[in-house]
């Protein structure tokens, strides 16, 4: 119990250190994981428990800095279905959410109710990585937005249990509701035991992508 | 529309969360996969048949390609087998990436019959070695991996295990 109190505890304070997030937004049973994710969007803070491998319920908070938006929400999420081979892996994945959006700019504009639906798709091998990811969010009078997201990787090497795990990523993702509707991100994933890290940069909507995702 | 949305979400999940699970009962119980063709292991005198039970897991080579490895030998597992530790490697299908392992070690690492564990990428494989006195059974390791999120694909054991 201690133990459960000490977890949510640092999960919190990680969330207020830093925001939002998706990646894998399902775990093992029994599983938590902490994500937190910056692009040239928002910051954002997910973190989630799965109570059963196909499932997982996780408190969302992100920050969408052009508007100075921010949003906290339940997020549950769900494994619709995981194919299997010897060499490879895939995934697909519906997720949702329902909270506040509160505007924090000065335009003072209130609170909304905000809710959203995604899915994210994968497939990848130990060397090889494709993905696409899409969200639909409302916030009534605090806007509403879509993103779609591609990603293409490779890993120069296959890392082995535990070690240093190297990815050369490539984004495109699409917002409608940015001036720069289509952009590419460059970036690289290191993966290491429970702990990924994404370090990346916007090339036509000039701004760092920082991503981390830590598994217990 | 706002209303629609999270209307949206309550039906997916209540239609479907648990969909894949008795779909994923479906592979494992319905006979289909659970092929012996490409069989890689000894059914003849040297496999102990006592040690657990063959009849309710059956081993899945569903699209498997022949998987000999043995046993990954760490620190860990070689003390263990020391220890009169009985070894199994299980074929892991879908272990990909670091994830995969932590997930495999969390939930075997919690059971008291497992002495020591690892999770090889490499091989796709999970080494185990169970505790001498416990068991678990070959239905046991399909049930923990599936919690884990994974499908196995054959089970070895003793001396198939070690490697002759």
């Amino acid at each position: 119990m201690i133990k459960m109190i000490l977890r949510i505890a640092l999960v919190s304070m990680s969330l207020m250190l830093c925001a939002t997030a998706v990646a894998r937004p399902v775990s093992y049973a029994g599983g938590w994981t902490l994500i937190e994710t910056s692009n040239r969007a928002s910051t954002a803070g997910l973190v989630h428990y799965s109570p059963a491998h196909n499932f997982s319920v996780g408190l969302r908070h992100e920050w969408q800095r052009a508007s100075d938006v921010k949003l906290t929400a339940i997020q549950p999420s769900l494994l619709v279905n995981r194919w299997f081979g010897r060499e490879y892996q895939g995934n697909l994945y519906l997720t949702g959410g329902l909270g506040t959006a509160k505007d924090e700019s000065p335009n003072n504009r209130g609170s909304e109710t905000a809710s959203f639906v995604g899915v994210m798709a994968d497939w990848e091998t130990r060397t090889l990585f494709v993905s696409y990811e899409a969200r639909f969010l409302e916030q009534g009078a605090l806007g509403n937005h879509s993103m779609h997201a591609a990603r293409f990787g490779w890993a120069p090497y296959a890392g082995d249990t535990g070690e240093l795990h190297t990815w050369l990523m490539l984004e495109v993702d699409r917002r409608e509701h940015f001036e720069d509707k289509t952009s590419v991100t460059p970036l690289l994933r290191f993966f290491k035991g429970p702990a990924l890290l994404e370090l990346g940069y916007n090339l036509t909507d000039p701004s760092p992508l920082v991503n981390f995702t830590y598994r217990f | 529309m706002n209303k629609t949305i999270p209307l949206l979400i309550a039906a997916t999940l209540s239609t479907s969360a648990f969909a894949d699970h008795d779909k994923h009962e479906m592979k494992h119980h319905g006979g289909d996969q659970m092929k012996h063709a490409g069989m890689n292991h000894d059914h003849g005198a040297e496999h102990d048949h006592g040690s657990h039970d063959h009849n309710a897991m059956a081993h899945e080579h569903g699209d498997m390609v022949m998987n000999t490895a043995t046993i990954t030998h760490t620190d860990e597992i070689s003390a263990a087998l020391s220890n009169g530790g009985a070894p199994v490697v299980v074929d892991v299908l879908g272990v990909v990436c670091d994830f995969c392992a932590t997930a495999m070690n969390k939930i075997f690492g919690k059971r008291d019959e497992v002495a020591a564990l690892y999770v090889d990428l490499d091989k796709k494989t999970l080494s185990l070695v169970i505790n001498d006195g416990s068991d678990l059974s070959d239905k046991q390791i399909e049930k923990l991996a599936k919690q884990a999120g994974y499908r196995i694909a054959a089970i070895r054991r003793d001396s198939e295990a070690m490697g002759g």
